[in-house]
């Protein structure tokens, strides 16, 4: 996969959005996701299971974060919860400064829709719609004049070296092509924040590291804060920031990848 | 094109075989609903109208007291007058008869038969009546036919029943003596007569009892100047029937007059064709029920199957309302196609035996009756368009309405669990 040029990231500054450049400026420094003593409990046929302890983050505006660790270890689970896709069973979570605790399912469908992206570990394209119109998808969920989204879709998916393959299906796309797709309708709208669980597990090495050095670029040329979760090494030296769950706990809270890569 | 109906056209189309299943269904319905609905009312109205040529009319007018006691003492004395002022009062009238019933008996030799005779005027009898139509007659000629001036024998004609001329033992150019009990006199008055013409309606009750003869010589035979039993008036739509015989019943002097209508003349018609109509109201009713049935599982097993796709659009931030709404216009792009493909054929089968009829002796090998109405061999599709707009958009309501818990279903699924389905 043909890994974009670093000049044509900048087409993200959407028709009509703010900078994101000037974004990051404005967010450095400022809490996106805060965890206060949030665990999360699932119940079935009775039975009990604690999912996540008593977990305590921060993770600031513009940081690239993973949460590793091995299966069963409560990443997804954690992700969900940052993601605003569940609620936690305990303690509190904030983003952008704000508690959610309070918030209805549709408030936090709003949040979702405005503020993150989200990248799945199985691209999770519309099949009907093509990467084109699977990247304006959640701009029109926002309520964006036609326009305004098409350019911005063009803009980033050309960006990402799909400018060729914008009108194909993701049927007619290779697994790469479709989760460059998915990440550019994640990066389009120019979020928050942008979660991805286990984004490579799917490709191969190569293509794996291409999408890491993507997520890489976005990050550092457009501020956006990204947080991923893998078992993969190699995924996870690339981070800035290491949080290593086990057995719903967060073992080490705070570690530099190249530390986390030479105790892998 | 908004993205809930682009996905939906898109969705229908990419599952091509479920589609085209569920549109066979929803196609055959309406189609066959239309055709059924346009034979049945064709059949309805062919029940009515032979009805009414049977010695009925739409609307008919007596005189206060007739059919409580239709004897010679309830008769219409200015017939003539009244008919006049209905010519002028009712716009919708294409022909107006005065018809005169006598009770009577008919006597051939040994044989003697209690019958009703009717007096009517031969001429305009003819352009009403299946009675007095050239294609019931069976022999000889309709009073219309016969010439003015009297045969030889001077006998007035008299046209009686197959049936009844059996009885009698009688054929053509066969005298026969008709008694009836005159007004005001306990004598019987009693004149031959000279068969000139025998029908035959199908109608037990027509065939063996009734004769025909020309209202000037049942006039005489009763003793009577003009007076008749009854004013019948055919109207240019069945359909006008109501309103009319509602205004003429204000219009008229009150307590002199008594208005009905062929339904309230002859109920068990009425009750016949009400009771046709709403066996196959039932019909379509159980049809829909199993085609509603028939969509709701297409249309939740599409939810299901696309429960994925559905966590991630709400996943990614779209309302429930959003995703209500695409499955809500999967359903109606679906309904539109079908209703309109269905209408279309539908419409063709109907407009076939609208101009060439449907055969019924030749499709079940025997005639119909129904309400003691013998149908025609031959009868003709029809429809009524504000019925059949409520028939097409009570499917179009019905698909929707079982789509809405599907719809619900999948506005409500949970997005962390959705986004992981098979």
């Amino acid at each position: 996969m043909a890994r974009p040029e670093a000049g044509k990231t900048a087409v993200l500054d959407a028709p009509g959005n703010a900078s994101s450049t000037k974004k990051a400026t404005t967010m450095a420094n400022t809490s996106v996701i805060r965890l206060e003593q949030v665990g999360k409990v699932f119940e079935q046929k009775k039975q009990r299971f604690q999912a996540l302890k008593q977990i305590d983050l921060t993770v600031e505006s513009s940081e690239f974060v993973v949460i590793a660790g091995p299966s069963g270890s409560g990443k997804t689970t954690l992700l969900n919860l940052i993601g605003l896709l569940d609620q936690p069973s305990s303690g509190k979570l904030f983003f952008n400064g704000r508690d959610l605790s309070q918030c209805s399912s549709t408030e936090l469908a709003q949040l979702r829709r405005d503020q993150i992206g989200f990248v799945f570990q199985a691209y999770n394209l519309m099949p009907v719609l093509t990467a084109l119109e699977n990247t304006e998808m959640v701009m029109e969920f926002r309520g964006m004049a036609a326009d305004k989204r098409r350019a911005a879709a063009r803009k980033t998916l050309t960006a990402l070296g799909l400018g060729e393959l914008m009108d194909r299906y993701p049927d007619q796309l290779s697994g790469g092509q479709q989760q460059r797709v998915a990440v550019a309708r994640a990066v389009a709208g120019e979020p928050m924040l942008v979660i991805a669980d286990e984004p490579t597990a799917n490709l191969d090495s190569r293509t794996a590291e291409s999408l890491m050095d993507l997520m890489s670029q976005l990050n550092r040329e457009h501020g956006i804060t990204f947080i991923f979760s893998s078992h993969d090494p190699r995924v996870i030296s690339r981070a800035k920031r290491v949080i290593s769950l086990c057995d719903g706990s967060i073992v080490s809270p705070v570690s530099q990848a190249v530390e986390f890569s030479h105790a892998v | 094109m908004k993205l809930e109906r682009k996905l939906a056209m898109r969705n229908l189309l990419r599952n091509r075989q479920r589609s085209l299943l569920t549109s066979i269904m929803i196609v055959a319905t309406v189609s066959l609903m239309i055709l059924f609905q346009g034979l049945s009312d064709g059949g309805h109205r062919a029940m009515v109208d032979i009805g009414i040529k049977m010695g009925l009319g739409h609307v008919l007018v007596y005189q206060q007291g007739y059919n409580d006691d239709p004897s010679l003492e309830h008769l219409l004395v200015d017939a003539a007058a009244t008919g006049q002022q209905l010519q002028q009062s009712v716009p919708e009238l294409t022909h107006m008869v005065r018809r005169l019933h006598l009770n009577g008996l008919i006597q051939a030799g040994a044989n003697g038969v209690p019958i009703t005779l009717a007096g009517v005027d031969p001429g305009l009898e003819v352009q009403v009546s299946r009675i007095a139509d050239r294609k019931s007659m069976t022999a000889g000629q309709t009073l219309a036919e016969l010439p003015r001036e009297r045969s030889g024998n001077g006998l007035p004609g008299i046209v009686i029943g197959e049936q009844l001329a059996r009885n009698l033992e009688v054929g053509l150019g066969d005298r026969v003596t008709v008694s009836v009990k005159p007004k005001g006199s306990s004598d019987l008055s009693r004149e031959a007569f000279l068969v000139t013409g025998i029908f035959k309606t199908g109608m037990q009750e027509l065939d063996a009892f009734w004769a025909e003869l020309d209202i000037a010589d049942a006039q005489r035979l009763a003793r009577l100047g003009q007076e008749v039993s009854v004013l019948a008036l055919y109207l240019d739509d069945v359909e006008k029937v109501g309103p009319v015989a509602a205004r003429l019943s204000s219009q008229l002097p009150a307590g002199k007059y008594e208005v009905l209508r062929w339904d309230q003349v002859a109920p068990e018609l009425h009750s016949a064709v009400m009771l046709d109509a709403a066996g196959m109201y039932l019909l379509m009713v159980i049809v829909f029920v199993v085609v509603a049935a028939a969509i709701l599982n297409t249309i939740l097993i599409s939810v299901m199957k696309r429960t994925r796709e559905f966590g991630v659009m709400l996943a990614l931030g779209a309302s429930p309302a959003l995703v209500v709404r695409v499955v809500f216009w999967e359903a109606l792009f679906l309904a539109l196609f079908c209703i309109a493909l269905g209408g279309a054929l539908g419409y063709a089968g109907h407009y076939h035996f609208a101009t060439e009829g449907l055969n019924f002796r030749e499709v079940f090998g025997t005639t119909l009756e129904a309400g003691g109405v013998l149908l025609p061999d031959r009868f003709f599709s029809f429809i009524y368009p504000g019925k059949l707009a409520f028939s097409l958009l009570f499917v179009l309501l019905l698909t929707l309405l079982v789509t809405i818990y599907p719809a619900i279903r999948a506005s409500r699924l949970a997005p962390v669990e959705a986004t992981r389905h098979g």
